[in-house]
């Protein structure tokens, strides 16, 4: 079905940046075979992530057992194999394309027993070995709120364990379909338990039909679950089919959500119409950790 | 003359929409300046100029959908 769509204003509009390095950074990729979430998102940040030596690896194959409204990623079958080399040809193409700081994210993976986090934990310790300094940020399913996957990808050494909540509580059932509100928030709780120092961020789209009410009380929610990084976006609808955009937020709104979120204690936020949980990541985590 | 391409926009992105051209044909640009917005499902975005130069055979008009490596102008 395809929703029709609110006129796009002035403000989404981004500079394509034309880049000859991205070009060298594209080849690494596409030789080795590896799927980043930039890509199957069809994300408009990509050219300037890859300008900056920034790519965000999707694992686990690239069919979701889940099928949240607002993605693009495809919906694909419950048992297709595990890629048993992916850890080592990721760590091989961040030794490669010289990145300093990885994020790693997947598809959900319900049919797994562990939804995947082995392989999480696996890719993680693959890519430290490379260079023990490189910073990998995880961004997560739910694992259906497993705490033993929860932990095995806590006790990888992750330098970031990011969740996303995606939306607010209102609109969860509607947009994220076999996916709870609470549970992730139980999620990013259980992280700071199994490791209280563990850096844990979150995201939050905007546009979906929420009101500033929702959102308020969303920040709070994740605060209150111990949530260091936030991160919030304008929802932009991938394809004809995705949920349409109710909303496009202006600048200066986004401007208001972070103030709040920081008033909320939050450690660092980037609000803005094309951040993205993976945007500017190195920036906001060496931002967290009082860096710079 | 450099030529002015459609780079490639996203990894799954092969085409977009012309929406407006910055500059005419015959128009003096400098480098970096907006040349044209292009239009995607998801975002609009602008192409900046390749080089400084004259603007010279515009081969796409607005409204055209044009793939990426497609050449849609010419900068002398």
């Amino acid at each position: 079905m395809a929703y029709a769509q609110i006129e796009r204003p002035a403000w989404i509009k981004k500079r394509l940046v034309a880049d000859k390095a991205i070009s060298g950074i594209r080849a690494i990729l596409a030789e080795s075979g590896l799927k980043t979430v930039c890509g199957a998102s069809l994300c408009p940040n990509q050219n300037e992530c890859l300008s900056k030596g920034q790519a965000t690896f999707l694992l686990l194959g690239d069919a979701c057992t889940r099928s949240c409204g607002f993605c693009s990623v495809k919906n694909g079958p419950t048992a297709h194999e595990l890629d048993v080399e992916e850890p080592d040809r990721i760590a091989d193409a961040v030794g490669k394309m010289g990145l300093r700081y990885v994020v790693l994210t997947s598809v959900t993976r319900d049919d797994l027993a562990d939804g995947g986090a082995g392989e999480f934990a696996k890719t993680v310790r693959c890519v430290k070995r490379i260079r023990p300094e490189i910073k990998v940020e995880v961004l997560t399913p739910d694992f259906k709120g497993s705490p033993d996957a929860i932990r095995a990808v806590v006790e990888s050494g992750p330098d970031v364990f990011g969740h996303n909540i995606e939306t607010v509580k209102r609109l969860y059932s509607a947009a994220r379909r076999g996916s709870k509100y609470r549970r992730s928030l139980k999620l990013l709780k259980y992280v700071k338990k199994v490791k209280g120092s563990q850096l844990t961020k979150s995201s939050i789209m905007v546009g979906l039909g929420e009101d500033p009410r929702d959102l308020s009380s969303t920040i709070r929610d994740l605060k209150d679950a111990g949530c260091d990084i936030l991160t919030i976006g304008q929802y932009l609808r991938p394809l004809q089919d995705n949920l349409p955009v109710r909303r496009y937020v202006p600048p200066e709104e986004f401007d208001r959500y972070k103030e709040m979120a920081l008033s909320a204690g939050f450690k660092h936020v980037l609000a803005g119409p094309f951040v993205r949980s993976s945007y500017l990541a190195e920036e906001a985590y060496l931002a967290a950790v009082g860096e710079v | 003359m450099t030529e002015v391409k459609l780079p490639p926009i996203a990894e799954g992105i092969d085409k977009a929409s012309i929406s407006y051209w910055h500059h005419a044909a015959g128009d003096s640009i400098k480098e970096g300046e907006d040349l044209v917005e292009l239009v995607t499902d998801k975002a609009t975005f602008n192409l900046p100029a390749p080089a400084s130069g004259v603007l010279k055979d515009v081969a796409a008009a607005e409204g055209d959908e044009v793939k990426v490596g497609q050449v849609l102008a010419k900068i002398e």
